[in-house]
């Protein structure tokens, strides 16, 4: 079973495809380019994967998983418990006051003790009595507008980047979208927030938290030696250059010890030196035993270090092979120059 | 170098100093000539600086717009009144009522945000305001429950061991308010410097890159939400107990909402310092300068109080007004320094530990 398993993606905005059945996999410890001329969808291809986008048609498998929500007992209760909630909120709402006068108003005589099992007895008395438009027709509405909503909201949020995260793909961005306000090293320990156990009431009184803290502290710290980072661990990220800023968002998905790495463009506005530095950055990252799928214009990196290459012009994939026999097909000369070299 | 250093320890220990000021104030105070005493004056500025912290939360961390803090605000006043007055068989104590004030706060926040929590940007602005309009009507119309317009009075006060607690001796009032302030700026310090909290900035900072690092967004909002509604609530139950009384529900307008959200901008967002310094500034500003100006100026004979336009606390709102189109031009970040400019000071301070190691070894 491949890692990455991309099977007829299809993609369409209205009446645009910006993805026409695309299929590709991905093994695990390869290194994976994604090439094509601009507004070929690749970037598409990538929100596709991490759940960003839902794909019109196909499937897209991460290590044999769909990248969905599963079904689980726990949803099922979650959504009836919704669905009984809202009755229940439903028929109070529209008997609160009677009940309140029936139960409390009626029972209770100043500053006398307080009989509280025939005050509940009372209001559910009062609920008995009341007329059904009053008690089960809310209750009804209520349960139905409960259980649709939540359903609905449920699948929609199915697949959402944040369960594909979870089950180990990491993505970097083609404009750097690392948390500009927080320090560098913040940066990282929010890419390694899957990883932490650490709950509300702990965080908020401290219980516990200091080994989890240390740890986690250690291994961000880690992972900017990694990408070279580490003099920068305090600074405001907004405060790094561009090329440091795109180290820093490697460094946050690596943080989250993903199995797939997704790397859009990330030579993008560097020198010639610096994308030698980002070639033999990424090859260390494939010797961690991650797969990276790499969107790259700077053909000299693509060349250098793929072990697969995938061509798509126009929303098709129209090659894919080994560097060697991508550059020696004439179709992608074609994509790119637009007229037969021969 | 010294001008900097003092800078830099107002910056990083604002907190410390504001709590050593604020222990100190009531002694101070007594040397003060009876018309110029205002420390008594300060404990609305306690209730509200934990609203303004809850409004922090919600916006200053996770960046999600509340305009209707003031309906979780009457929730805990009114859940207090309800819980303690002797007018309902409950009649729990101070100290049980606040605990069960913040849970039901907790739990109205919950109930709120799912339906909402999921709306974007001025959406979800527009739908708390709304809330926090139909919160209002509710408790006025529900006058079997909240008697109404006149409002739940008298609670108890408070009793602490054999201490009890009175209307007219404000110094134990004094303490009690300003320990429980504390308690909650270290609750939201802790869970700045936690995972909670940084999943609530790296939400505001940018959610889709959040949500990529599988950070689930509506968990953490709904989390922010929720937090932010139980402080509104304490300050609620705080400002119910602290009057004596709910007041009537229209206390908890709008205006409630816009001036908790004036304490955090003025301050500083996603600042506690700042929050504080923003309530003192706003609050004092509103319920002492303009009260003793107003007293002192009207002893001295030199304004007419039948007349509107001179007394200096009809000013209020123009003053609000001015204060806050200043700092959004000169200040956008707050009177206290962001996080960033915190984080280059820390800088500055590694470069210099850096430079003296290299000068050891040489």
């Amino acid at each position: 079973m491949s890692l990455l398993h991309v099977d007829d993606v299809t993609m369409q905005f209205g009446g645009l495809t910006a993805v026409n059945k695309v299929d590709f996999r991905v093994e695990r410890g390869q290194i994976f380019s994604v090439i094509g001329p601009n507004g070929a969808g690749k970037t598409t291809v990538f929100n596709a994967i991490t759940g960003v986008y839902e794909p019109t048609e196909g499937i897209i498998l991460i290590d044999g998983r769909p990248g969905m929500r599963p079904v689980t007992p726990r949803t099922i209760l979650g959504i009836a418990l919704v669905g009984v909630l809202t009755a229940a909120g439903f028929t109070i709402a529209l008997n609160l006051e009677s009940m309140w006068n029936a139960a409390i108003s009626a029972n209770y005589i100043y500053k006398q003790p307080f009989a509280w099992g025939k005050a509940i007895g009372d209001a559910l008395g009062h609920l008995r009595s009341a007329p059904a438009t009053l008690t089960l027709l809310p209750a009804i509405a209520g349960l139905l507008i409960g259980v649709a909503g939540a359903t609905s909201v449920w699948r929609r949020s199915r697949r959402s980047p944040d369960v594909v995260a979870r089950q180990g793909v990491a993505r970097t961005f083609q404009n750097p979208r690392v948390f500009h306000q927080m320090t560098v090293l913040e940066n990282v320990l929010v890419g390694m927030d899957t990883k932490l156990r650490t709950r509300f009431w702990h965080a908020a009184c401290r219980l516990g938290f200091k080994h989890e803290h240390c740890s986690s502290v250690e291994k961000a710290m880690a992972m900017l030696r990694f990408v070279e980072l580490e003099d920068e661990a305090g600074a405001a990220a907004s405060c790094l250059s561009y090329g440091h800023q795109r180290r820093l968002e490697i460094a946050r998905a690596l943080a989250s010890e993903p199995k797939l790495l997704l790397l859009d463009e990330p030579a993008a506005g560097m020198n010639p030196s610096e994308s030698v530095d980002l070639m033999e950055l990424i090859r260390k990252i494939r010797d961690r035993g991650i797969a990276v799928v790499l969107i790259e214009h700077h053909m000299n990196l693509v060349m250098g270090v793929s072990d697969r290459i995938a061509v798509l012009d126009y929303g098709n994939k129209i090659a894919e092979g080994t560097p060697d026999e991508i550059q020696a097909c004439p179709k992608v000369r074609k994509a790119y120059l637009g007229t037969d070299l021969d | 170098m010294p001008a900097g250093g003092i800078r830099r320890i107002l910056v990083l220990r604002a907190g410390w100093i504001l709590l050593a000021i604020a222990l100190v104030l009531p002694v101070f105070d007594s040397f003060l000539p009876r018309e110029f005493q205002f420390a008594g004056l300060m404990r609305p500025i306690f209730i509200l600086a934990i609203l303004g912290l809850g409004l922090n939360v919600v916006t200053g961390y996770t960046g999600l717009l509340n305009l209707g803090l003031a309906a979780f605000m009457a929730i805990g006043a009114y859940s207090y009144g309800i819980l303690t007055c002797d007018i309902y068989p409950y009649q729990l104590s101070f100290w049980t009522a606040l605990p069960l004030t913040i849970c039901i706060g907790a739990t109205a926040g919950i109930v709120l945000g799912l339906p909402t929590i999921r709306l974007r940007g001025d959406y979800l602005a527009i739908v708390t305001l709304g809330l926090g309009e139909i919160m209002q009507d509710t408790l006025k119309n529900l006058d079997g429950i909240t008697q109404g317009t006149q409002g739940i009075n008298p609670l108890p006060a408070p009793r602490l061991f054999n201490y009890q607690f009175s209307p007219e001796n404000w110094i134990p009032w004094y303490y009690l308010l300003l320990a429980i302030l504390a308690v909650v700026v270290l609750f939201c310090r802790n869970l700045e410097h936690s995972r909670v909290g940084r999943s609530w900035i790296a939400i505001r900072e940018d959610e889709i890159a959040a949500t990529c690092m599988g950070i689930n967004p509506v968990k953490v909002k709904l989390l922010a939400f929720s937090v932010g509604a139980e402080l509104a609530a304490m300050s609620g139950g705080l400002w119910a107990a602290y009057l004596g009384s709910t007041g009537e529900p229209g206390n908890y307008d709008f205006q409630i909402s816009i001036i908790a959200l004036c304490m955090v901008i003025i301050g500083g967002m996603g600042n506690i310092s700042g929050v504080l310094l923003g309530a003192v500034v706003m609050i004092g500003f509103n319920s002492i300068l303009l009260v003793k100006v107003t007293t002192i100026l009207a002893q001295k004979g030199l304004i007419d109080t039948q007349n509107v336009i001179t007394v200096p606390s009809n000013w209020k709102y123009m003053v609000f007004g001015f204060a806050l189109i200043l700092t959004m031009r000169f200040k956008p970040e707050g009177l206290l320094p962001s996080r960033q400019i915190k984080a280059e000071l820390h800088e500055m301070d590694e470069d210099r530990r850096a430079l003296k190691k290299k000068a050891g070894t040489k």
